[in-house]
């Protein structure tokens, strides 16, 4: 019997073991240490890490669903924060009737596949650019119809509850905490979802309506339903996002979910890889760590009072490494942080041996 | 009973008649070939066959089925797979997923199971890479399988192109000029697959210009020319046709 931890590449020896997502028992099994670390994590960190650590997980799920729909099936969508909105509303409606976290957390999202499922129909005519401006669309309609309806309270700030599980109730001190874990679950629980999904005719689809849908429909694929399957699922994904941060700042603003946030999100899809799986978590966990090391750098020039041509260099200073971050990464690296990613564990694949 | 039967199709784009009242039968098991000059409309038919075009005039009928309206994704369901001739291969996947992702049709399991990848979603898929290998075999694209389509010479994604329609187990095979740009050697292989799979029971439909290739392997031969068909029958018969040399030679002065 082989050594199953000395093993370096791919022994397979069945089509059942090679459908398997890992390569060799060491890939497992770091996924499963590093699991462990991010689940003791939060116990060493103060309650503004945390809270920067929630940020990154929940705009992951965001990220994740917009990797299908714009990475994956190739429809670019511009409304992703509008999605997180419908998630977000939804839970701010139906949360304080008394109805438990782990209900409204699908709840919002398959809401929010309904409006992506609605919106992904344009999908069925027009394509690139002109699919995103019907995604923009989306946006703006969002943003006026939350910013007239009273029942909204117009954009106004809607509380949200604080949740409790099992008898486990999130006061001031664990609230971070509390939703960290409920996060990363569901983050976990959404990835490996979808990560079946590729290796399945659903995923497949996807992929093939993104690279030639002429071909696809050739395949007998419905590149109609294909394409609304990926708005809805991606919308889904949204709506859990949107669900998860109107619990974690304990209310629901329309600024959180703006044409800005949309664009925040895109930029974290192309800067982690688009249409990559571990792209949707490096690029959220990058620029938002970049966004707080910006923020402590500005307030550090802040206090030289330090000033050009009467500009003040601080508050520009956050906008401004964010652009740049995103025209380097276009120019230099338009695969994302995931190439990085790629090399690094083709690298261990095969150590020690080098090939 | 004829597995397929045009009906006086006829195709227009503008005022000019791509097809004009077309007529084909196909029994089940035949291999037909398909041949005229340039713009004879050979593409077009295959196209009003699989469903990327729909004929203003006349009827497709599959296996006693009206098929003339059916979109190229229903089309492909019920058993007629196509390979096309500007290969449209998912040039940034593999030659095993390209071939994988045709069998889309024959997977029928829940996005619950997929997304678990469990139960019938893992042995569906384990069968699929089962029939695909069989495909890879049989059309001997073993060196590269894992291979991305994008970087594999022209003649290897021709026969990829052929592979990834027999990988739907059709019942009735569209090949658009799967030898066209072919070395001689590649050509030969490709008759021995053609023939080979005729041998199975699957009908096959060639549209081809090498003649030498289409008289020696058709059972029946159809030519089109400026969208009508001009001659049909065994090959000795129409190439013996004075109005299918007349169409290829030109008329003698």
């Amino acid at each position: 019997m082989r050594n199953p931890w000395a093993q370096t590449g791919n022994y397979r020896t069945s089509y059942q073991q090679d459908t398997s997502i890992f390569a060799t028992h060491r890939e497992l099994v770091s996924l499963l240490l590093f699991l462990g670390f991010l689940l003791v994590l939060p116990q060493f960190l103060s309650r503004t890490q945390v809270f920067i650590l929630d940020l990154i997980l929940v705009y992951s799920v965001a990220v994740l669903g917009l990797n299908i729909t714009t990475g994956y099936a190739g429809l670019i969508n511009i409304g992703q924060a509008a999605f997180m909105g419908v998630g977000a509303y939804t839970a701010a409606l139906v949360a304080p009737q008394g109805i438990p976290f782990w209900l409204v957390v699908p709840l919002g999202g398959l809401v929010a596949a309904f409006f992506g499922y609605l919106v992904g129909i344009p999908s069925l005519r027009v394509k690139h650019l002109y699919l995103a401006l019907a995604t923009l669309a989306f946006q703006m309609v969002f943003e006026w119809a939350v910013g007239h309806m009273p029942l909204l309270k117009q954009g106004g700030a809607m509380d949200m509850p604080r949740a409790s599980f099992l008898g486990y109730e999130a006061g001031f001190r664990n609230h971070f905490h509390f939703w960290y874990y409920v996060s990363l679950v569901t983050l976990v629980v959404l990835a490996f979802f979808f990560r079946n999904l590729l290796r399945t005719r659903y995923g497949r689809a996807l992929v093939a309506v993104r690279d030639n849908d002429r071909a696809a429909d050739a395949m007998g694929m419905d590149p109609g339903r294909t394409k609304l399957f990926a708005f809805a699922l991606g919308a889904f994904y949204a709506g859990v996002a949107g669900v998860l941060y109107a619990y974690l700042s304990r209310a629901v603003v329309i600024e959180d979910y703006t044409f800005a946030v949309s664009i925040k999100l895109l930029a974290m899809a192309i800067v982690g890889g688009l249409g990559t799986l571990v792209g949707s978590f490096l690029g959220p966990a990058f620029l938002e760590l970049l966004d707080v090391n910006m923020e402590a750098l500005s307030n550090f020039i802040k206090a030289l009072g330090f000033s050009v041509a009467g500009v003040d260099v601080a508050s520009a200073l956050r906008p401004l490494a964010f652009g740049l971050i995103i025209v380097l990464f276009l120019m230099f690296e338009p695969r994302g942080l995931y190439n990085w990613w790629r090399i690094v564990r083709s690298y261990f694949r095969t150590w020690p041996f080098k090939y | 009973m004829a597995q397929l039967l045009v009906e006086n199709v006829t195709l227009s784009f503008g005022g000019v008649a791509a097809l004009s009242a077309v007529s084909l039968v196909v029994a089940q098991g035949e291999l037909v070939s398909v041949i005229g000059p340039n713009g004879a409309g050979k593409t077009s038919l295959l196209n009003c066959i699989s469903g990327f075009y729909h004929p203003q005039r006349g009827r497709i009928l599959f296996e006693g089925q009206e098929i003339t309206r059916a979109s190229p994704h229903e089309i492909t369901q019920r058993g007629i797979a196509r390979a096309f001739q500007n290969i449209e291969l998912f040039s940034g996947l593999t030659v095993l997923e390209n071939l994988m992702l045709a069998r889309h049709t024959h997977l029928a399991y829940g996005l619950g199971a997929a997304g678990a990848f469990y139960g019938k979603a893992l042995a569906k898929e384990v069968e699929n890479r089962r029939v695909v290998e069989e495909v890879i075999d049989f059309m001997e694209l073993e060196p590269y399988r894992k291979a991305l389509v994008g970087n594999l010479p022209y003649g290897v994604r021709k026969r990829v192109e052929v592979a990834r329609a027999l990988s739907l187990s059709p019942k009735l095979l569209l090949l658009d000029e799967p030898m066209a740009g072919m070395t001689l050697e590649e050509k030969e292989d490709m008759v021995r697959f053609i023939l080979e799979i005729r041998a199975q029971g699957t009908t096959v439909i060639l549209i081809e210009h090498d003649l030498g290739v289409v008289m020696d392997i058709s059972d029946r031969v159809y030519v089109l020319d400026f969208g009508q068909v001009i001659a049909e029958g065994a090959p000795e018969e129409v190439a013996r046709n004075p109005r299918v040399q007349e169409a290829y030679l030109g008329v003698e002065v």
